[in-house]
């Protein structure tokens, strides 16, 4: 029997801890619940499990302490539930060390396809087989990393060193929300101030450049308030 | 306590500051023209004036009353420099002057109560007014969240109660119905969210600069999540627009002018959405070609109640739009709708700086 990926789900509303362990159960992942921040903290040092998901609207502890927690002795990935309208809670999240959100309400292939790409990613550190990465492909898009060429359509596209570097760095990321501030420090830098309007830019011209239509991005998708995502590469799409 | 000490520091030295002023002036006009006394007695009885305007109470304008009877009768009448109370017509001086501060001090309460009345009186209409919007937007929100309900509850109950006899498609439709109406529930409720987020601040907005087209393509992914089907043509200018707003509440509007376009048209053609730039303005369109707007509808249709009296199945629209003014309207722009030769177009702006 193969071993399965365990996720601890920690949620205080029972129908939804219901349901989203149903739906995990259903596709093959151990599953652990806790409705409370304390026992949830207790059960990842006793279980050890590989992916946690955390609501941030605990009753007894916020979400974002239980994060802080964590991230002092462990880097298994946290993806956050949280409401729509928290941005900051969000970001504040993400840079404490999560690795990614999903906004209530979610539907359960939205929830799989975040975990899957969360424990792909988590899986590239532990093992570095696959750590560096010799190309990316989404539809059309491709990457060759090691040539340093982008394609769509097998058309070749030119980018200037800047908007290569987002573009690597997103697709490194693929599937993942990728804050402003990640990518500022990741691209110019760890010394940018904090105005994103440089980074908004580059990314109007790389959506012109690689977007059939810019007004309906395919490939790289906007989070308001909270960064860039681009979209996951078709081998995880299709395998996993 | 302490707002009260300020107050009364205030008027203290406003008297003094004022009475200074009348006597310095006196004193310079008795230099140029000696022996007018009168002149320098109505320099004083302006000063009287001042005071039992800008102070509160009695107090100040009587005491500077007496001040100003001492101080001319020492400064500006004969024995200069001497306090002589046996001067013909002195009592009719004190008097007078006395007079004049008591009857100033009163009409200026007096003026400042009726104001402070008129001003509290004016709170509580528009209190009232709020309140009123309130009670009806919650009469109509009420009545708008319960049809879905009562139609997801009723849904559910009879899949439990009938659950053996109700062929696999009949289920799978029943739970589609009640995915539709939880869907439809939802947008009500973020709509009734963005409203808060307004209301909470005072009114006040938390604007950052957000590139035109990143809203206008979240937008749209959003709404097709809910509407797969929907069909939008979507066209962005070639250069980046950065406009200060709330994201959140301007996606908001985006999302319910093309669901109301969508749905209400009563045409498979695509909606059109689109922004251009003029005056230091962005305009963002929302275009359809369906069936338009009734005319006489056209002058309430961001009133929130143009549909309380149709049989429409998606009630709320009206809300909707109401919403949509609110956020728009907080943003210091415009919303507008009218109709083209083959359907209606909506059409809101957002200040650029």
């Amino acid at each position: 029997m193969e071993s399965k990926f365990t996720i601890l789900l920690i949620e205080d509303e029972k129908h939804i801890l219901e349901f989203v362990s149903k739906a995990l159960i259903n596709n093959n992942y151990r599953v652990i619940t806790s409705s409370s921040g304390n026992t949830g903290l207790k059960l990842i040092s006793s279980q050890c499990p590989d992916l946690i998901l955390l609501d941030l609207g605990l009753p007894d502890i916020d979400g974002t302490t239980i994060i802080k927690e964590i991230r002092t002795w462990s880097s298994c990935p946290i993806i956050v539930v949280s409401a729509r309208t928290s941005e900051h809670e969000k970001v504040l999240a993400l840079d404490l060390g999560a690795d990614d959100y999903i906004t209530k309400p979610f539907g359960t292939n939205e929830l799989l396809a975040r975990i899957r790409t969360s424990l792909r990613h988590s899986n590239q550190i532990n093992t570095d087989s696959d750590l560096f990465m010799h190309s990316y492909s989404c539809g059309g898009f491709k990457i060759d990393f090691l040539k340093r060429i982008i394609t769509v359509n097998e058309q070749q596209i030119h980018l200037t060193p800047i908007e290569y570097k987002i573009v690597a760095y997103l697709a490194q990321n693929s599937g993942k929300v990728m804050t402003y501030s990640s990518i500022l420090s990741n691209v110019w830098g760890p010394y940018t101030d904090d105005d994103n309007k440089i980074l908004r830019v580059n990314m109007a011209n790389i959506r012109r450049k690689i977007e059939v239509n810019p007004a309906e991005p395919k490939y790289i998708y906007t989070e308001v308030g909270v960064g860039y995502r681009m979209c996951e590469e078709d081998s995880y799409m299709q395998f996993s | 306590m302490n707002l009260n000490f300020k107050h009364k520091h205030n008027s203290l030295l406003i008297t003094i500051l004022l009475l200074l002023i009348a006597t310095f002036v006196s004193i310079i006009y008795v230099q140029f023209v000696p022996n007018n006394t009168i002149n320098s007695s109505l320099i004083y009885i302006l000063a009287l004036v001042l005071i039992a305007h800008y102070t509160d109470g009695y107090l100040y304008g009587i005491l500077s009353s007496f001040f100003c009877v001492i101080g001319i009768n020492y400064l500006f009448t004969y024995p200069y420099f001497k306090i002589n109370f046996t001067l013909t017509g002195y009592p009719i001086t004190f008097i007078g002057m006395l007079a004049i501060a008591i009857i100033t001090s009163t009409t200026t309460s007096l003026m400042k109560k009726q104001a402070a009345i008129i001003n509290e009186r004016e709170k509580e209409i528009m209190e009232a007014e709020k309140e009123k919007m309130r009670a009806t937007l919650l009469r109509a929100i009420s009545h708008d969240l319960r049809t879905p309900l009562t139609s997801i509850i009723g849904t559910a109950t009879s899949y439990i109660e009938n659950k053996d006899s109700l062929s696999e498609t009949e289920k799978l439709d029943l739970v589609n119905n009640i995915n539709d109406d939880s869907h439809w529930l939802l947008n009500m409720v973020e709509n009734l969210l963005m409203v808060t987020r307004i209301q909470n601040d005072g009114g006040k907005l938390t604007k950052s600069h957000e590139a035109a087209e990143e809203i206008i393509a979240e937008s749209v992914l959003r709404l097709r999540k809910r509407l797969p089907d929907s069909q939008i043509h979507v066209t962005i200018p070639n250069d980046l627009v950065l406009i200060p707003m709330d994201a959140l509440l301007i996606e908001q509007v985006i999302i319910n002018l093309l669901e109301n376009s969508i749905i209400h048209s009563n045409s498979k053609s695509a909606t059109e959405l689109f922004m251009e730039i003029s005056d230091d303005m962005a305009y963002f369109h929302v275009k359809d070609y369906g069936i338009g707007i009734a005319p006489e509808r056209l002058p309430y249709i961001f009133d929130g109640q143009s549909n309380s009296c149709s049989s429409d199945s998606h009630k709320g629209i009206g809300i909707g739009l109401s919403i949509c003014k609110t956020i728009v309207m907080a943003h210091g722009g415009t919303i507008t709708a009218k109709n083209h030769e083959h359907g209606a177009e909506f059409i809101f702006s957002l200040p650029l700086n």
